[in-house]
Protein backbone atom coordinates (compact mmCIF):
# COMPACT_ATOMS: atom_id res chain seq x y z
CA UNK A 1 0.00 0.00 0.00
CA UNK A 2 1.67 3.07 -1.02
CA UNK A 3 2.30 5.46 1.94
CA UNK A 4 -0.12 8.71 1.87
CA UNK A 5 1.04 11.82 3.86
CA UNK A 6 -0.01 13.23 7.37
CA UNK A 7 -2.88 14.96 8.49
CA UNK A 8 -4.28 16.78 11.94
CA UNK A 9 -6.59 13.99 13.01
CA UNK A 10 -7.64 16.20 16.35
CA UNK A 11 -7.00 19.05 18.67
CA UNK A 12 -8.00 19.33 22.10
CA UNK A 13 -6.80 22.36 24.70
CA UNK A 14 -6.75 22.47 28.04
CA UNK A 15 -5.52 24.18 31.58
CA UNK A 16 -2.57 22.43 33.61
CA UNK A 17 -2.84 23.72 37.04
CA UNK A 18 -1.01 21.48 39.21
CA UNK A 19 -4.57 21.55 41.51
CA UNK A 20 -6.37 19.24 38.48
CA UNK A 21 -3.97 16.58 39.80
CA UNK A 22 -2.48 17.37 42.92
CA UNK A 23 -5.26 19.01 44.95
CA UNK A 24 -8.55 17.83 42.85
CA UNK A 25 -10.53 17.75 45.85
CA UNK A 26 -9.94 21.11 46.84
CA UNK A 27 -12.19 22.48 44.00
CA UNK A 28 -16.34 22.08 44.59
CA UNK A 29 -17.84 18.76 43.71
CA UNK A 30 -19.51 19.66 40.63
CA UNK A 31 -16.77 22.17 39.06
CA UNK A 32 -14.19 18.99 39.55
CA UNK A 33 -16.72 16.79 37.93
CA UNK A 34 -17.02 19.00 35.02
CA UNK A 35 -13.74 19.64 34.47
CA UNK A 36 -13.10 15.59 35.05
CA UNK A 37 -15.24 14.51 32.67
CA UNK A 38 -13.92 16.68 30.26
CA UNK A 39 -10.72 15.25 30.24
CA UNK A 40 -12.36 11.77 30.30
CA UNK A 41 -14.21 12.51 26.94
CA UNK A 42 -10.88 13.88 25.67
CA UNK A 43 -9.52 11.08 26.09
CA UNK A 44 -12.17 8.75 24.88
CA UNK A 45 -11.97 10.45 21.56
CA UNK A 46 -8.67 10.91 21.28
CA UNK A 47 -8.00 6.86 21.92
CA UNK A 48 -10.97 6.48 18.70
CA UNK A 49 -8.70 8.67 16.77
CA UNK A 50 -6.04 6.42 17.07
CA UNK A 51 -2.80 8.82 16.77
CA UNK A 52 0.65 7.78 15.28
CA UNK A 53 1.82 10.93 17.31
CA UNK A 54 0.45 14.19 19.45
CA UNK A 55 2.04 17.19 18.73
CA UNK A 56 2.00 18.58 22.48
CA UNK A 57 2.34 22.18 22.97
CA UNK A 58 2.95 24.25 26.16
CA UNK A 59 4.79 26.25 28.21
CA UNK A 60 7.38 25.47 30.35
CA UNK A 61 7.85 26.87 33.67
CA UNK A 62 11.87 27.06 33.66
CA UNK A 63 12.27 24.00 34.21
CA UNK A 64 14.69 23.39 31.28
CA UNK A 65 15.18 26.86 30.05
CA UNK A 66 16.41 29.84 31.76
CA UNK A 67 17.14 33.85 31.51
CA UNK A 68 20.31 32.50 29.97
CA UNK A 69 19.10 30.80 27.14
CA UNK A 70 14.79 31.41 26.64
CA UNK A 71 13.81 30.47 23.45
CA UNK A 72 10.07 31.88 22.26
CA UNK A 73 9.73 28.27 20.36
CA UNK A 74 11.01 25.21 20.70
CA UNK A 75 10.91 21.78 19.01
CA UNK A 76 12.02 18.61 20.72
CA UNK A 77 13.18 15.81 18.67
CA UNK A 78 13.94 13.12 21.20
CA UNK A 79 12.62 9.49 21.70
CA UNK A 80 12.09 9.68 25.39
CA UNK A 81 10.80 12.53 27.70
CA UNK A 82 11.62 12.41 31.79
CA UNK A 83 8.53 13.41 33.41
CA UNK A 84 7.64 15.02 36.00
CA UNK A 85 11.91 16.17 36.11
CA UNK A 86 12.15 15.46 39.67
CA UNK A 87 10.59 13.45 42.09
CA UNK A 88 10.00 15.56 44.65
CA UNK A 89 7.61 17.11 41.36
CA UNK A 90 6.05 13.79 40.81
CA UNK A 91 4.89 13.61 44.80
CA UNK A 92 3.29 17.35 44.84
CA UNK A 93 1.95 17.01 41.21
CA UNK A 94 0.49 13.23 42.31
CA UNK A 95 2.01 12.37 39.23
CA UNK A 96 4.16 9.20 39.06
CA UNK A 97 7.75 9.77 37.66
CA UNK A 98 8.14 8.06 34.07
CA UNK A 99 9.76 8.12 30.58
CA UNK A 100 6.92 9.84 28.03
CA UNK A 101 7.65 8.21 24.62
CA UNK A 102 8.79 10.68 22.09
CA UNK A 103 8.16 10.75 18.12
CA UNK A 104 11.68 11.67 16.92
CA UNK A 105 10.93 11.48 12.95
CA UNK A 106 8.09 13.81 13.04
CA UNK A 107 9.87 16.24 15.57
CA UNK A 108 12.68 16.22 13.36
CA UNK A 109 10.51 16.90 10.85
CA UNK A 110 9.15 19.97 11.97
CA UNK A 111 12.11 21.81 13.17
CA UNK A 112 13.34 21.37 9.82
CA UNK A 113 10.41 22.43 7.98
CA UNK A 114 10.03 25.17 10.44
CA UNK A 115 13.23 25.98 9.10
CA UNK A 116 12.83 26.13 5.55
CA UNK A 117 9.27 28.22 6.71
CA UNK A 118 11.19 30.82 8.06
CA UNK A 119 10.96 30.32 11.87
CA UNK A 120 13.99 29.76 13.77
CA UNK A 121 13.13 27.72 16.92
CA UNK A 122 15.40 26.37 19.42
CA UNK A 123 16.43 22.65 18.83
CA UNK A 124 15.85 20.25 21.59
CA UNK A 125 17.34 16.58 20.68
CA UNK A 126 17.46 15.21 24.09
CA UNK A 127 17.06 15.72 27.70
CA UNK A 128 13.57 17.97 27.73
CA UNK A 129 12.03 17.02 31.00
CA UNK A 130 8.33 17.91 31.70
CA UNK A 131 6.80 19.57 34.66
CA UNK A 132 3.05 20.49 35.09
CA UNK A 133 2.83 21.71 31.36
CA UNK A 134 2.59 17.91 29.97
CA UNK A 135 2.61 15.76 33.58
CA UNK A 136 -1.03 17.34 34.67
CA UNK A 137 -3.25 17.46 31.65
CA UNK A 138 -1.49 13.81 30.09
CA UNK A 139 -2.63 12.48 33.59
CA UNK A 140 -5.71 12.24 32.10
CA UNK A 141 -5.40 11.94 28.68
CA UNK A 142 -3.15 9.50 28.48
CA UNK A 143 -2.73 7.75 31.64
CA UNK A 144 -0.88 5.02 30.40
CA UNK A 145 1.80 7.27 28.15
CA UNK A 146 1.00 4.78 25.35
CA UNK A 147 1.16 7.60 22.37
CA UNK A 148 4.21 8.87 21.32
CA UNK A 149 4.88 12.91 21.88
CA UNK A 150 6.53 15.79 19.61
CA UNK A 151 6.80 18.62 22.48
CA UNK A 152 6.92 21.83 21.25
CA UNK A 153 7.40 24.68 24.06
CA UNK A 154 5.94 28.57 23.65
CA UNK A 155 7.73 31.05 25.98
CA UNK A 156 4.59 32.21 27.92
CA UNK A 157 6.45 32.61 31.02
CA UNK A 158 8.46 35.83 30.59
CA UNK A 159 8.15 38.87 28.47
CA UNK A 160 8.86 39.81 25.81
CA UNK A 161 6.45 36.86 24.57
CA UNK A 162 6.06 35.84 20.95
CA UNK A 163 2.76 37.88 19.33
CA UNK A 164 -0.43 36.16 19.48
CA UNK A 165 -0.30 36.23 15.80
CA UNK A 166 3.04 34.91 15.58
CA UNK A 167 1.88 31.61 17.99
CA UNK A 168 -1.05 31.08 15.11
CA UNK A 169 1.16 31.34 11.90
CA UNK A 170 3.00 28.72 14.22
CA UNK A 171 0.29 26.33 14.47
CA UNK A 172 -0.45 27.00 11.10
CA UNK A 173 3.21 25.70 9.81
CA UNK A 174 2.89 22.63 12.23
CA UNK A 175 -0.40 21.75 10.33
CA UNK A 176 1.63 22.07 6.73
CA UNK A 177 4.83 19.71 8.73
CA UNK A 178 2.22 17.21 9.47
CA UNK A 179 1.05 17.00 5.58
CA UNK A 180 4.45 17.13 3.98
CA UNK A 181 5.73 13.87 5.50
CA UNK A 182 4.61 9.81 5.87
CA UNK A 183 5.87 9.13 9.36
CA UNK A 184 3.11 9.71 11.16
CA UNK A 185 -0.47 9.52 9.02
CA UNK A 186 -2.15 10.73 12.29
CA UNK A 187 -1.50 13.26 14.06
CA UNK A 188 -3.43 15.05 16.96
CA UNK A 189 -1.99 18.32 18.21
CA UNK A 190 -2.72 18.94 22.41
CA UNK A 191 -1.86 22.56 23.47
CA UNK A 192 -2.11 23.11 27.49
CA UNK A 193 -1.78 26.30 29.55
CA UNK A 194 -4.34 28.92 30.72
CA UNK A 195 -7.01 30.67 31.50
CA UNK A 196 -6.55 33.59 33.68
CA UNK A 197 -4.11 32.58 36.74
CA UNK A 198 -1.11 34.73 38.34
CA UNK A 199 1.64 32.57 39.61
CA UNK A 200 4.12 33.82 42.15
CA UNK A 201 2.02 36.64 42.65
CA UNK A 202 0.08 38.63 45.30
CA UNK A 203 -3.21 38.29 42.83
CA UNK A 204 -2.44 34.47 42.72
CA UNK A 205 -6.13 32.43 43.60
CA UNK A 206 -7.72 35.21 41.34
CA UNK A 207 -9.71 33.99 38.56
CA UNK A 208 -10.39 36.67 35.81
CA UNK A 209 -13.75 35.12 34.42
CA UNK A 210 -14.78 37.70 32.47
CA UNK A 211 -11.38 37.59 30.30
CA UNK A 212 -11.94 33.40 30.45
CA UNK A 213 -15.67 33.80 29.04
CA UNK A 214 -14.34 36.36 26.28
CA UNK A 215 -11.81 34.21 25.10
CA UNK A 216 -13.62 31.49 25.05
CA UNK A 217 -16.53 32.96 22.59
CA UNK A 218 -13.35 34.08 20.27
CA UNK A 219 -12.02 30.59 20.36
CA UNK A 220 -15.07 28.96 19.62
CA UNK A 221 -16.39 31.51 16.74
CA UNK A 222 -13.22 30.56 15.04
CA UNK A 223 -13.11 33.94 13.84
CA UNK A 224 -9.74 34.78 13.50
CA UNK A 225 -9.77 38.58 13.34
CA UNK A 226 -11.26 38.38 17.22
CA UNK A 227 -8.58 35.60 18.61
CA UNK A 228 -5.77 37.44 17.62
CA UNK A 229 -6.48 40.62 18.67
CA UNK A 230 -5.10 41.08 21.77
CA UNK A 231 -1.88 42.72 23.16
CA UNK A 232 0.17 41.46 25.52
CA UNK A 233 -1.41 44.06 28.22
CA UNK A 234 -4.81 42.80 27.58
CA UNK A 235 -3.75 39.14 28.33
CA UNK A 236 -1.72 40.95 31.21
CA UNK A 237 -5.23 41.56 32.50
CA UNK A 238 -5.85 38.40 33.24
CA UNK A 239 -2.26 37.63 35.45
CA UNK A 240 1.05 36.24 34.07
CA UNK A 241 0.14 32.74 33.70
CA UNK A 242 -2.55 33.91 31.35
CA UNK A 243 0.42 34.46 28.78
CA UNK A 244 -0.41 30.71 28.22
CA UNK A 245 -3.22 30.89 25.82
CA UNK A 246 -0.46 31.11 22.95
CA UNK A 247 -0.79 27.23 23.31
CA UNK A 248 -4.18 27.57 22.16
CA UNK A 249 -3.25 29.90 19.66
CA UNK A 250 -1.45 27.80 18.08
CA UNK A 251 -3.42 24.54 17.97
CA UNK A 252 -6.12 26.90 16.52
CA UNK A 253 -3.68 27.87 13.95
CA UNK A 254 -3.27 24.28 13.05
CA UNK A 255 -6.65 23.80 12.31
CA UNK A 256 -8.56 26.58 11.88
CA UNK A 257 -11.95 25.58 12.76
CA UNK A 258 -13.84 26.16 15.79
CA UNK A 259 -13.68 24.39 18.99
CA UNK A 260 -16.15 23.23 21.23
CA UNK A 261 -14.79 24.20 24.86
CA UNK A 262 -16.16 21.03 26.75
CA UNK A 263 -15.75 22.69 30.30
CA UNK A 264 -14.92 25.94 31.26
CA UNK A 265 -14.79 26.41 35.54
CA UNK A 266 -13.09 29.35 37.54
CA UNK A 267 -11.82 27.52 40.10
CA UNK A 268 -9.85 29.59 42.61
CA UNK A 269 -8.35 26.06 44.76
CA UNK A 270 -6.68 25.54 41.99
CA UNK A 271 -5.73 29.05 40.68
CA UNK A 272 -7.00 28.84 37.37
CA UNK A 273 -9.65 29.45 34.37
CA UNK A 274 -9.50 25.54 34.09
CA UNK A 275 -10.87 24.68 30.39
CA UNK A 276 -11.04 22.18 28.15
CA UNK A 277 -11.87 22.12 24.09
CA UNK A 278 -11.90 20.44 21.58
CA UNK A 279 -11.50 21.38 17.30
CA UNK A 280 -14.71 20.46 15.45
CA UNK A 281 -12.49 18.56 12.70
CA UNK B 1 19.51 41.38 37.57
CA UNK B 2 20.68 38.67 35.41
CA UNK B 3 23.22 37.09 38.60
CA UNK B 4 20.40 37.20 40.58
CA UNK B 5 17.74 35.60 37.95
CA UNK B 6 20.48 33.10 37.96
CA UNK B 7 21.14 32.80 41.26
CA UNK B 8 17.03 31.87 41.73
CA UNK B 9 17.29 29.02 39.07
CA UNK B 10 20.17 27.77 40.14
CA UNK B 11 18.65 27.04 43.60
CA UNK B 12 15.64 25.37 42.34
CA UNK B 13 17.76 23.05 40.37
CA UNK B 14 20.14 22.10 42.74
CA UNK B 15 18.81 20.83 46.12
CA UNK B 16 22.38 20.65 47.39
CA UNK B 17 22.96 24.54 46.45
CA UNK B 18 19.53 24.97 48.41
CA UNK B 19 20.78 23.10 51.09
CA UNK B 20 23.79 25.32 51.04
CA UNK B 21 22.00 28.66 50.77
CA UNK B 22 19.79 27.88 53.65
CA UNK B 23 22.96 26.70 55.83
CA UNK B 24 25.16 30.06 54.80
CA UNK B 25 24.20 32.72 52.37
CA UNK B 26 26.80 34.81 52.10
CA UNK B 27 29.39 33.26 50.38
CA UNK B 28 26.86 32.04 48.08
CA UNK B 29 25.90 35.70 47.38
CA UNK B 30 29.76 36.94 46.94
CA UNK B 31 30.28 34.42 44.38
CA UNK B 32 26.95 35.20 42.21
CA UNK B 33 27.83 38.87 42.70
CA UNK B 34 24.70 40.17 44.58
CA UNK B 35 24.88 43.74 46.14
CA UNK B 36 22.82 46.41 47.89
CA UNK B 37 18.95 46.21 47.95
CA UNK B 38 19.07 42.99 46.13
CA UNK B 39 21.37 40.95 47.96
CA UNK B 40 19.24 42.18 51.50
CA UNK B 41 15.86 40.93 49.73
CA UNK B 42 17.79 37.84 48.96
CA UNK B 43 19.24 37.24 51.95
CA UNK B 44 16.54 37.98 54.01
CA UNK B 45 14.13 36.08 51.98
CA UNK B 46 11.95 38.84 51.69
CA UNK B 47 9.45 38.13 48.93
CA UNK B 48 7.49 40.73 49.07
CA UNK B 49 10.49 43.36 48.38
CA UNK B 50 11.70 40.52 45.21
CA UNK B 51 8.48 40.96 43.81
CA UNK B 52 8.78 45.09 44.27
CA UNK B 53 12.34 45.01 43.08
CA UNK B 54 10.95 43.22 39.88
CA UNK B 55 12.17 39.76 39.84
CA UNK B 56 10.62 37.03 38.03
CA UNK B 57 7.83 35.67 39.72
CA UNK B 58 8.18 32.51 38.52
CA UNK B 59 11.72 32.09 39.65
CA UNK B 60 11.01 34.05 43.38
CA UNK B 61 8.40 31.35 43.95
CA UNK B 62 10.20 28.25 42.71
CA UNK B 63 13.07 29.35 44.52
CA UNK B 64 11.06 29.67 47.57
CA UNK B 65 9.57 26.55 47.37
CA UNK B 66 12.88 24.43 46.62
CA UNK B 67 13.67 26.45 49.83
CA UNK B 68 11.49 24.53 51.40
CA UNK B 69 9.14 27.91 52.54
CA UNK B 70 5.38 26.39 52.15
CA UNK B 71 3.24 27.77 49.67
CA UNK B 72 0.34 29.50 51.63
CA UNK B 73 2.95 31.21 53.87
CA UNK B 74 5.09 32.51 50.57
CA UNK B 75 1.35 33.70 49.46
CA UNK B 76 1.12 35.23 52.28
CA UNK B 77 4.54 37.04 52.65
CA UNK B 78 4.00 38.35 48.91
CA UNK B 79 0.68 39.86 49.72
CA UNK B 80 2.16 41.38 52.69
CA UNK B 81 0.25 39.39 55.02
CA UNK B 82 2.90 38.24 56.87
CA UNK B 83 6.56 38.61 57.27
Amino acid sequence: MAETTGRIVGAFTASHSPGITAWPERAEPAKREAVESAFTEVRRRIDELAPDAIVAVSVEHFTNFHLGNLPAFAVATSDSYLGPVTEEMGEFLNVAQRQYPGHSALGRHVYEFALQSDFDPALVEGGLEFDENFCVPFKHLDPESKHPLVPIIVNGVNPPWPTVSRCHDFGRMIRRAVEAQTAAQRVVVVATGGLSHWVGLPESGKVNEEFDRDFIARFESADESRLLDYTAEEIDAAGNGAHEIRTWLVAAGAVQVPFDVLAYEPVPEWLTGTAVAAARL
Amino acid sequence: MYSLHKLLWDIRKDPDLAERYLADPDPILDSYGIAGGDRAAMRGLDFKSMHERGFNPYLIYFCAIQLKVDRADYYAQIRGEKN
